[in-house]
């Protein structure tokens, strides 16, 4: 029983963990117009749920399976296409970052010894710039294939 | 006989002002498979992405006797060393069908034809899975698969062994040799060149210090030492 609801927490705890970054995001927006004084709409809301409903399409809805159906040139088939892409780029970042901050961890093992918050900056800028080659990489595979034009 | 591609006085510098091509020459014959060898920083990927226009260089790239022009450049297939960077759709006949779908053949028979494609890869049992849960070496025999789909008349590989175990080498190996098409092929691994083609460019430091038969150049240990490759 103890171990099921820890199971619970866990997974309550990962979910939290997933939405953290649209929530500061969304936090972020609220933020910036408060500063800016002007009046704090509804923005960082819509933002929330615009990324819920996406999430719930993204993992219901086999979207990513219909783009031979579309007529190839519509608009439609584009969209897809594009979001094919967008989506295969976002684990490209999400792997080239893992990379960059694995080994920035292993380099600098100790938090807040020496070299600590250099090699973090090192790891960021890194991240940036294999981010780019990889774009670079993925726009020309496409590019030759015909596709990315 | 007109050569598939022909590269003449080839020369290209990054923005920074560092030269990492100077004068290169070198033609590929119809059905050839011609390898460009040399250490890591040689320049051979930067002479691949030159050869296919993706960086603006110096110099002339005829393919077929004409220049390389969008016109003409659906004749050449390329591979480049890391599969994640051309494979990205959900199911792997679907990867291998976007270019001729793309093309305006129907999805039925782009999906046919693609299917056929992986079928002579090895890749058969996979269609319907996702590059991704592949291994590296599959996924490089998906990617060449996705280079040949469009019948190219020039395949052009980087570095396609690297990071790969000696058994998937050798499939790849065998793959690339039943083919009858003009390859250019950028690598340093000798063994997997030694077996496949006929003759080698040796680059270093972004110059040609040797050109001739693959034996030759294979048994000339010092040359083999001043490009960095022995």
């Amino acid at each position: 029983m103890v171990l099921r609801s820890r199971g619970k927490a866990r997974r309550l705890t990962r979910c939290l963990l997933l939405l953290a970054p649209v929530l500061m995001f969304a936090a972020l927006l609220a933020l910036m117009q408060w500063l800016a004084g002007m009046p704090v709409t509804w923005l960082w809301l819509k933002t929330i749920l615009v990324f819920l409903a996406a999430k719930v399409v993204v993992r219901f809805v086999p979207w990513d399976r219909w783009l031979f159906r579309l007529r190839e040139g519509s608009l439609l088939f584009h969209v897809a296409l594009f979001a094919l892409f967008v989506r295969h780029f976002a684990f490209v970042l999400v792997a080239e970052g893992r990379r960059a901050f694995t080994a920035r961890a292993l380099a600098a093992p100790r938090r807040y010894g020496s070299g600590w918050f250099s090699s973090l900056a090192f790891a960021v800028s890194a991240f940036f710039t294999r981010s780019i080659v990889r774009a670079e990489r993925f726009y020309a595979g496409q590019w030759v294939r015909g596709i990315g034009e | 006989m007109t050569a598939a591609l022909e590269v003449e006085r080839l020369g290209f510098a990054f923005d920074s002002g560092r030269e990492v091509l100077r004068e290169v020459c070198f033609t590929v014959a119809d059905g050839e498979c011609l390898g460009v060898v040399g250490a890591n920083g040689s320049g051979k990927s930067t002479l691949l992405w030159c050869v296919l226009g993706l960086y603006r260089a110096e110099g002339e790239v005829r393919l077929f006797g004409e220049p390389l022009s969008r016109k003409n450049r659906h004749k050449v297939g390329v591979v480049f060393q890391n599969p994640e960077d051309q494979l990205f759709m959900p199911r792997l006949v679907e990867d291998v069908a976007l270019p001729l779908l793309n093309r305006g053949v129907p999805a039925a028979d782009a999906a046919r034809r693609a299917s056929a494609a992986l079928d002579l890869a090895g890749l058969g049992g996979a269609v319907a899975r996702p590059a991704s849960q592949l291994s590296l070496g599959e996924r490089k025999r998906a990617a060449i698969a996705a280079a040949l789909v469009t019948s190219p008349e020039l395949l052009i590989l980087d570095e396609p062994t690297a990071e790969l175990d000696g058994r998937s080498v050798r499939r790849l190996a065998a793959m690339l040799g039943e083919l009858r098409v003009a390859r250019l092929i950028a690598s340093h691994d000798l063994t997997f060149l030694r077996g496949l083609c006929s003759r080698l460019v040796v680059l270093s430091e972004g110059t040609v210090v040797a050109e001739g038969p693959a034996a030759a150049i294979l048994g000339d240990t010092p040359l083999l030492e001043q490009a960095g490759l022995v």
